[in-house]
């Protein structure tokens, strides 16, 4: 766990230090704070956190899964991991630090998504666990994908289409039926769903979110055991 | 696993089990006689592997069929700068990957009498985090050895950085970088230490300054195993050295005794003519 805590420490000095990273973090928030003040209360017909619930699905989707596969991949690129297995750091402890930090840091985004969107009581805690859960989840895919790739290039070459689809599918399936169909096996799109009216039962969303977190940890187990952090 | 720590595990192993049992006292008084001698067997075995503190025997290692190491066996003596020698390509730093295991070999056996948190790594890629500054990157790894946060100062302060430590890694010169490297590489105090070509590139000064710590790090009772094309470098650093050419071992012994062996030594010993002579080909 000490090696666990030095590499947590380590990755909030670098990303305090990382604009494009910062960028991505507080992106989101931003434009749902501005979105809500400017547009959602000005005008009756929209609801007031309609905003909130589209840029946080979207954060959901696609900020902790960057951050994780990102944070790998650099780390393998610029050899800085041959180091740290050097210094005997099991791979599990580095995975625990890095996802842990992208863990903290997407929970406390996930509080000033919460906050914006005017939620209070079991709504807001509602609210900021189903994104915590599905933070897991994009975690889990981030570090799949960040073991399986040689260099940031490659991370972000194979990131970028598997977020877009993951964060902005919901988006889409409000304007589609058919695609709302096939996006109803996505984390992000039962996320979506439940931040945007929690009476819809908690159930099936619930299940689904959590089978795509089992399914995704699998893979990650598979992954680890086929290349675990070699360099 | 690290010999000693595998003879000292089962010292353990026997005498947990024999304690175990419900034995007479006469039994018991042979059985810690035993003990003794065992322990002082194994005492006596670890340091015979202690003396040899990194060992490679038949080391052989070929990338997509093309052979990179061929029978490579050398021995390095506890608290001694042993020393590589060979041209770009001759297979240095393939040996010092496989020795600290990120690489496997394709035959042969090879043991370092030191655990990972007992060995220290300086290699040609310095692998620090270019946005975090010097004395965080030290504390990085401080935090994962468990050691104080004033060491990574006292660290800084021994390759003549303290007045950087505030300075992002992106930010510093190759020479700097390269003490940075050096820095964390005995921030844990190390047993072992490799250095993969530790000066290259450097200016005479610089170079000047971490022959001096390597030499101060000798004296403290660390193993040093350094990898270099410098030949000067390995005459005034090292205890003992190989000639490495083509992936294979083509000398090997004290700088001076190889130099006599070969004629070499006319005011000062030659290690260059030495290798010209045996490979027929000039050092870069």
């Amino acid at each position: 766990m000490r090696s666990a805590k030095a590499i947590f420490i380590k990755q909030l000095q670098d990303t305090f230090k990382n604009r494009m990273i910062l960028i991505q973090f507080a992106m989101f928030p931003i434009m749902a704070f501005v979105m809500t003040e400017l547009v959602a209360k000005a005008n009756d017909g929209i609801p007031n956190n309609m905003f909130v619930t589209m840029f946080a699905a979207i954060f959901v989707g696609m900020t902790p899964l960057v951050m994780t596969n990102s944070a790998i991949a650099e780390d393998r690129e610029h050899k800085s991991l041959r180091f740290l297995v050097m210094a005997g750091v099991k791979p599990y402890e580095y995975l625990l630090g890095i996802g842990g930090f992208v863990l903290v840091v997407c929970s406390l985004a996930s509080v000033v998504f919460g906050l914006i969107g005017g939620f209070a009581g079991m709504e807001f805690v509602k609210f900021v666990s189903v994104l915590i859960l599905g933070s897991v989840a994009s975690i889990l895919l981030g570090s799949i994908i960040g073991i399986l790739s040689k260099n940031q290039q490659a991370a972000t070459a194979v990131g970028t289409p598997v977020f877009m689809i993951l964060a902005f599918t919901p988006m889409i399936a409000s304007f589609n039926e058919t695609i709302e169909k096939a996006a109803d096996i996505f984390y992000t799109q039962q996320i979506n769903v439940l931040v945007n009216d929690f009476s819809v039962g908690v159930t099936k969303p619930f299940l689904i979110i959590m089978a795509n977190i089992a399914i995704l940890l699998v893979l990650f187990i598979l992954a680890y055991k086929k290349k675990g952090l070699k360099i | 696993m690290a010999p000693g720590k595998y003879v000292a595990n089962k010292i353990t192993i026997k005498w947990a089990t024999n304690r175990s049992q419900n034995t007479p006292l006469k039994i018991q008084a042979i059985c810690r006689k035993s003990y003794i001698v065992t322990l002082l067997q194994s005492v006596a075995i670890i340091r015979a592997r202690r003396q040899f503190m990194i060992k490679m025997n038949n080391i052989v290692k070929s990338f997509g069929g093309q052979p990179v190491l061929s029978d490579v066996t050398f021995e390095t003596r506890e608290k001694e700068i042993f020393g590589l020698l060979g041209p770009s390509g001759a297979g240095k730093t393939t040996i010092i990957n496989i020795l600290t295991n990120q690489l496997d070999a394709d035959g042969g056996s090879h043991s370092i009498g030191a655990t990972p948190f007992e060995t220290g790594l300086m290699l040609d890629e310095d692998g620090l985090y270019p946005r975090l500054n010097c004395l965080e990157n030290l504390n990085v790894f401080a935090g994962i050895y468990g050691i104080p946060r004033n060491k990574s100062m006292e660290a800084l302060k021994r390759v003549h950085l303290e007045d950087a430590s505030r300075k992002a890694v992106n930010t510093l010169s190759k020479g700097m970088r390269q003490r940075l490297a050096l820095a964390r590489a005995i921030l844990h105090e190390p047993t072992v230490l490799f250095l993969d070509e530790p000066t290259s590139g450097l200016d005479p000064v610089t170079a000047r300054g971490i022959h001096k710590l390597i030499q101060t790090l000798r004296e403290n009772g660390a193993t040093i195993f350094l990898t270099t094309h410098n030949m000067d470098e390995a005459v005034k650093l090292c205890d003992r050295i190989a000639l490495l050419h083509r992936g294979k071992i083509v000398e090997q012994g004290a700088p001076a005794e190889i130099c006599q062996r070969h004629n070499a030594v006319k005011t000062v010993p030659d290690l260059e003519a030495v290798f010209i002579k045996l490979t027929g080909v000039e050092l870069e």
